[in-house]
């Protein structure tokens, strides 16, 4: 095996020395592959040699009669062969059988790959339906067939195997070939002049490497699992020859009186093959590109949400007054979610102590890049965030904390006073039932209404959300529907429950304008006529504009700027949110050209001990790389972190 | 539905004509004379004369072939030299235990793998989440007819609770459910646990998946309760994407059944398959062989229509 892990860069064994996975699969192989690779040197008994004198000896007995006085650490067979000797012996044929049968299958199977993936549509289709047609064969029972047809016998059993197992290697490189031929080094090579076998041999083989190679760690451990299958059936090795399986298979004659003689090889043979199994995970998990942060480590993990306590470092006077008459009401929120990319190092925030109440009744847009962190605390307040995100600070909803309620008085907030109206009704609305039914399990979600009122139910949140004239729609699944369509079951599930406070997650995002606009329109007939509250995020200051009352401004994570809608367009005080205006069409003033914020907004944990928007800002000076501002009040109604606001006299 | 049905129906037709090509092909791999092959040395001239003009072996492939699809259509699979009967009886009359053997070990496999993955999944890089996972590797590792044999000297030598032969009997005699039942615990782990570490393995990989997604996240939005969030929604779209793999599993199950028939001396049609091969009972195995493949086909065709019922975005290839 360190054999085939030698040929890549070396940086590759060194990570494979890193894996634990790997590590562990190293040693068990390990334990079985060099005592039977140096089988030849060690002091072991002749693995052939019988002596029915001392049959069925048990472990760690001597020869009683015999004039050599042979050790026997593990006892003898049923012919009195040592058994220590003839395992050790016996997996060195089985793993070598094996490994012949997957270079075989990898070698024949590469080469139909390349001529299929190589080959024109029609060669393609032929050799690939044949391949089908393999497949179609239960795994062993090919081999079974085969080995029929050739006759019992290690060799005909190796042949089996890897004729068995071609199919996988078959279908595999021709998907790696067909997607190395599209590749423009490819193109290159032809413009070039090279001709097809040239670049097959140059280019193409060099870049199968990893996956057959993948493939063969991953298919060893079956492949050395059914040669000793039919060497256990007795038509692999034949006498004097054996491997594992048929030492297993004369085992099981002597199974009641001496069970050692089978359970032996078949122990070697599950170590054997978790070591394979192991190290070949490891080794996809480093080569496929694809498995790459699909495994975090469980340290991250691990890290669950912390207690809630308040942080009153930005809480500025104005929002204290509003907090007993606030609907919603957060104080210092900070979100931590540890990256994928970078899960070692100690996370960053990603929301940065947001402060701000929703009244009753009240609109309100949340504005911001991707990036923000807009979307994060939408999801923060709901604590839909997943476990390894951490929460920090406050939210009071109608006088509860929701930071340290229980999950029994969470789920009956969820949905009855709190809802949500999701980002991408096409993914999150499940793909997998019916409109009908996901209306019908809204309501039962929090009602004990029996089946008839709930019917009634869904027709009036059908009627409500305008979908009443679309055809059989509690019928349809959701993929049957167009986006505006879904968005608005989306809205009807939020609005289920007469909730108080909705949340919007870009819920216009997915749309096209027009349909935006009807749904903008509906949000605002719902809101209005049930005096509803709404949060509502979104990327789009124009929408926002036409909807929200109020607006929050969000950069880098913190909140910069919260003005009254009127008040924000009319006259932004914070550089950021006067960028955000000029490069809205709708929203811009009309003489200028559109406007790009130059640079790009700082990662979590990347911006320095000043403002964060200091370096794409037009009127930054050097007191702003120093410190970051509060969130300031400028009157009542209307709050900026900036140290040198637009329209204040400096 | 009705169109998905069709189209897949359609796919069916090649497929089985492969695989009449490939079983008649395979055996023409044998070295030597076939009828030779498969009446064995003792055989009078006249007998392998008939046979080498029964088999058409004086005429090219094609046209032996087609003798032989001709044959199968009207189910003539030849005549068994061991057993001395027609094989298409014997296979027939041994069908039934394997398929409640195999069927029995993917249900128990199913419903252990499925389990098993869920619970790793919601309990994700924890310590069950670990024990899973070693749980599957080695299940995925054991051989098969080695864990017979455990089971056989723990739960029939040792503690002597359940009988680890004697299948044969009860079914030509047809006693209780009970016994049957009794008969069929053993074998029926033996295989399923193997199968409960793939399914596992990617029922695990599935759940994974599906509790970050945003379906799940809007059902705990809309506060529905866990539990019915984690079996109705969870588990359906676990199982419209494992569904593949259940399939692919039957096919390791049927030729597992080939060790465990061998090992429980069950009277199915992978112990026969191991008694005619030693026999060079070729047209036993031919006729073995391809009843078996056809029924993987047929399973797997039952996958691939229950995996569209769970989700009816896929689509026939």
């Amino acid at each position: 095996m360190s054999d085939s892990s030698d040929k890549p860069e070396r940086s590759l064994v060194q990570r494979l020395f890193a894996h634990s996975g790997a590590l562990a699969g190293c040693v068990l192989l390990a334990l079985v592959l060099l005592p039977a690779l140096a089988a030849p040197l060690l002091p072991l008994a002749d693995p052939a040699l019988t002596d029915p004198a001392q049959r069925m000896l048990p472990p760690f007995s001597r020869g009683l009669w015999s004039s050599h006085l042979a050790n026997h650490p593990l006892g003898t067979d049923h012919l009195g062969r040592d058994l220590l000797s003839r395992l050790v012996w016996g997996a060195g044929s089985s793993i070598a059988v094996g490994a012949l049968a997957t270079l075989l299958a990898a070698l024949v199977g590469s080469v139909i790959g390349i001529a299929a993936g190589w080959s024109g549509r029609l060669g393609d289709a032929l050799l690939m339906r044949g391949i089908d047609v393999l497949m179609a064969f239960p795994y062993l029972l090919l081999a079974l067939a085969i080995v029929a047809a050739l006759g019992p016998g290690l060799t005909n059993a190796m042949i089996a195997i890897a004729l068995a197992n071609l199919p996988f290697f078959a279908r595999a490189v021709r998907g790696a070939v067909l997607d190395i031929r599209h590749q423009d080094y490819i193109a290159a090579a032809r413009l070039a002049g090279h001709r097809g076998p040239r670049i097959v041999l140059g280019e193409v083989l060099p870049n199968l490497a990893p996956t057959v190679l993948v493939l063969m760690t991953t298919t060893l451990g079956w492949m050395v699992l059914e040669t000793a299958g039919l060497s256990f059936l007795g038509l692999g090795a034949q006498p004097p020859q054996a491997d594992l399986g048929s030492m297993l298979g004369e085992g099981r004659e002597f199974l009641t009186t001496y069970p050692l003689q089978a359970v032996l090889p078949g122990l070697l043979i599950l170590i054997l093959v978790i070591g394979i199994n192991l190290l070949g995970d490891a080794l996809r998990d480093l080569l496929d590109p694809r498995m790459i942060g699909l495994e975090p480590s469980s340290r991250a993990m691990r890290m669950t949400s912390t207690e809630p306590h308040r942080q009153q470092e930005n809480a500025t006077p104005r929002a204290d007054a509003d907090e007993r008459s606030a609907l919603l009401s957060v104080r210092g929120l900070a979100v931590k979610v540890p990256s994928m990319a970078n899960i070692s190092s100690d996370p960053a925030d990603a929301v940065h102590g947001l402060d701000f109440d929703i009244a009753p009744g009240e609109r309100v847009g949340l504005v911001g890049e991707s990036g923000s962190g807009k979307t994060l605390t939408a999801l923060a307040l709901l604590r839909l965030l997943p476990p390894p995100a951490q929460l920090r600070g406050s939210i009071r909803f109608d006088g509860t904390e929701l930071l340290s309620l229980g999950n029994s008085a969470l789920r009956s907030l969820r949905g009855r006073r709190i809802a949500y109206v999701p980002q991408e009704p096409l993914t999150a609305l499940d793909p997998l039932f019916r409109v009908g039914r996901q209306l019908d399990e809204t309501l039962q979600a929090h009602t004990e209404a029996s089946a008839r009122d709930r019917n009634a139910g869904i027709d009036a949140l059908i009627a409500k959300v305008g979908l009443r004239r679309v055809p059989g729609l509690r019928g349809r699944l959701p993929h049957e529907l167009s986006g505006g369509q879904r968005q608005r079951v989306a809205i009807a599930m939020a609005l289920a429950h007469g909730p108080d406070l909705l949340i919007a997650d870009e819920a216009t995002t997915a749309l096209d304008v027009t349909v935006q606009q009807e749904i903008i329109d509906l949000l605002l007939s719902v809101c209005i006529q049930d005096a509803r509250t709404l949060l509502f995020v979104s990327h789009d200051l124009a929408l926002v504009a036409r909807l929200c009352q109020r607006v929050l401004v969000m950069y880098a994570g913190r909140l910069v700027e919260d003005a009254p809608i009127d008040r924000l367009l009319a006259a932004p005080a914070h550089p950021y949110t006067a960028a955000l205006l000029a490069c809205s069409p709708e929203l811009g003033r009309p003489n200028k050209p559109l406007a790009a914020i130059p640079g790009q907004a700082p990662m979590p944990g990347q911006a320095g001990r000043g403002c964060p928007f200091a370096p794409r800002c037009p009127r930054a000076q050097a007191a702003c790389d120093h410190a970051e501002p509060v969130l300031a009040a400028l009157d009542q109604a209307h709050r900026v972190r900036c140290l040198f606001p637009l329209g204040a006299r400096l | 539905m009705t169109g998905y049905i069709a189209r897949r129906l359609l796919l069916l037709v090649p497929v089985l004509f492969g695989v009449t090509l490939v079983v008649f092909g395979v055996m023409s791999l044998v070295p030597g004379d076939p009828a030779l092959a498969i009446l064995g040395p003792y055989a009078t001239p006249e007998r392998l004369a008939d046979l080498r003009l029964a088999l058409g072996l004086d005429r090219p492939w094609p046209a032996r072939y087609l003798l032989w699809l001709g044959n199968l259509a009207h189910g003539d699979l030849g005549r068994s030299v061991s057993l001395e009967q027609p094989v298409l009886d014997a296979v027939l009359g041994r069908l039934g235990p394997t398929l409640l053997l195999a069927g029995s070990a993917l249900l128990l496999g199913t419903l252990l793998g499925l389990a098993a993955g869920l619970l790793a999944a919601l309990r994700h890089n924890r310590i069950t989440d670990r024990l899973v996972t070693l749980a599957v590797l080695i299940g995925i590792s054991l051989p098969s007819f080695w864990l017979g044999l455990l089971l056989i000297l723990l739960f029939a030598v040792w503690l002597g609770w359940l009988p680890a032969s004697g299948m044969s009997r009860v079914w030509l005699a047809g006693t209780s459910l009970a016994d049957l039942l009794r008969h069929l615990l053993l074998p029926t782990l033996s295989l399923a646990l193997v199968a409960a570490g793939v399914i596992g393995r990617i029922a695990r990989a599935a759940a994974i998946d599906v509790l970050a997604a945003d379906p799940i996240r809007l059902c705990r939005a809309r506060g529905i309760a866990e539990p019915r969030i984690l079996l109705v929604h969870g588990l359906k779209a676990v199982l419209a994407r494992t569904m593949p793999v259940i399939g692919l599993q039957a096919g390791f199950l049927i030729g597992g059944a080939v060790y465990i028939e061998t090992i429980f001396q069950w009277p199915g049609l992978g112990r026969m398959l191991v008694d005619a091969i030693a026999a060079r009972d070729l047209l036993l195995v031919q006729g073995g062989v391809l009843l078996l493949a056809t029924a993987y086909v047929l399973v797997n065709l039952a996958a691939d229509l229950l995996q569209h019922g769970l989700d009816r975005r896929t689509r026939a290839a």
